[in-house]
């Protein structure tokens, strides 16, 4: 039985079976976040395979640098997070909340870039379907790009801004002191979300910038 | 399962730093190498093994995989048979198909019956040839 204000719920026999389950239950999640992505990057597949001349084309309008640059924010912020729950293993509360501070940060600086990017295309008219209004490069499937290019970015952004809610509402609890020690699962739990969002990024950024 | 875990208390906050350290590295050398065209398709290939690479190292390590697989390698493991079941199966459909039975591409337009395309840009005169 656990004792009075154990983080232990009463329907698991200790704190090591609650975290085995909870991290079971997160890759779970995690597995259905990656099948919903592979809908995308399956549907990139197809369209660059059929236009591969369109895509290399509307590929070089995007700037790889603002690419590059939020590639590193994002694994940056991947090892704040991880850090954060190193620190917090070691009951250093207030320097794991910090770290997720950092990180909270560091996905502000990616929606900005980002927001930049998203700009620079809608003025330009690199936009999907009959949007598309992009003097310099009218070949069929061009308009597919940005179709795929926003739907995937889109989603991506969509899953930074949910993981920055989840980042602060977990950064309050630390600096509270609710979590440490071997009680760190929730900052565990809570950092495999971002490391996915990393993870995305990862395959994005070569497939959408690098072509 | 409790030796690994113990393992997993001893090491320091250096072994995060080296993997965010090889995850930039990595990063630098795919921006590198996607400058360089390489000829026959080679470029996506490269890019996709350093992707791999950089995504093993964020699971292995940033996501704890080393230390404590258990039934979660199971989960992530057949995850990826599925990604690759629907990336597979779709690609090999539309690659074997009758072209013409594929949205139009440069190639095919021109075979194509007149009518409504979304995929052709609205700016492009092409319909009027018909």
């Amino acid at each position: 039985m656990s004792a009075p204000g154990s983080h232990v719920a009463h329907h698991f026999p200790d704190l090591e079976t609650q975290a085995h389950a909870a991290r079971l239950g997160m890759w779970l999640f995690l597995a259905t976040e990656v099948l919903l992505f592979a809908g995308l990057f399956t549907a990139y597949a197809l369209y660059r395979m059929l236009y591969p001349s369109a895509f290399a084309g509307a590929s070089k309008l995007i700037e790889t640098s603002m690419g590059a640059l939020n590639t590193v924010v994002l694994i940056t912020s991947s090892l704040t997070v991880a850090l954060a729950f190193h620190y917090s293993k070691e009951s250093r509360s207030k320097l794991a909340a910090a770290l997720l501070l950092v990180t909270l940060a560091l996905g502000g600086v990616f929606l900005v870039v980002k927001y930049l990017e998203y700009s620079h295309h809608f003025h330009d008219g690199h936009l999907p379907g009959r949007f598309y209004s992009y003097a310099a490069l009218q070949v069929p499937g061009a308009s597919m790009f940005w179709t795929v290019y926003f739907l995937m970015t889109g989603l991506h952004g969509i899953h930074v801004v949910i993981g920055m809610g989840v980042l602060a509402w977990l950064a309050v609890g630390a600096w509270r002191g609710s979590y440490g020690g071997a009680y760190s699962t929730p900052l565990e739990v809570g950092g495999l979300y971002w490391h996915l969002v990393d993870l995305v990024w990862i395959f994005l950024f070569p497939l959408l910038y690098l072509i | 399962m409790s030796a690994p875990e113990h393992a997993s208390h001893k090491h320091g906050p250096g072994r995060y730093v080296a993997v965010w350290a090889a995850l930039l590295v990595f990063t630098a050398l795919t921006v590198g190498l996607g400058r360089i065209h390489l000829a026959g398709g080679w470029s996506i290939v490269i890019a996709m093994v350093i992707a791999t690479v950089k995504a093993s190292l964020v699971v292995l390590f940033f996501m704890h995989m080393k230390e404590h697989g258990g039934a979660s390698r199971l989960v992530l493991a057949t995850t990826l048979v599925f990604v690759a079941l629907l990336m597979g199966l779709v690609l090999l459909d539309n690659a074997t198909r009758f072209p013409l039975a594929n949205p139009p591409t440069e190639a095919t337009l021109p075979l194509m019956p007149p009518g409504p395309d979304a995929t052709l840009p609205a700016a492009v005169p092409a319909r009027a040839a018909h």
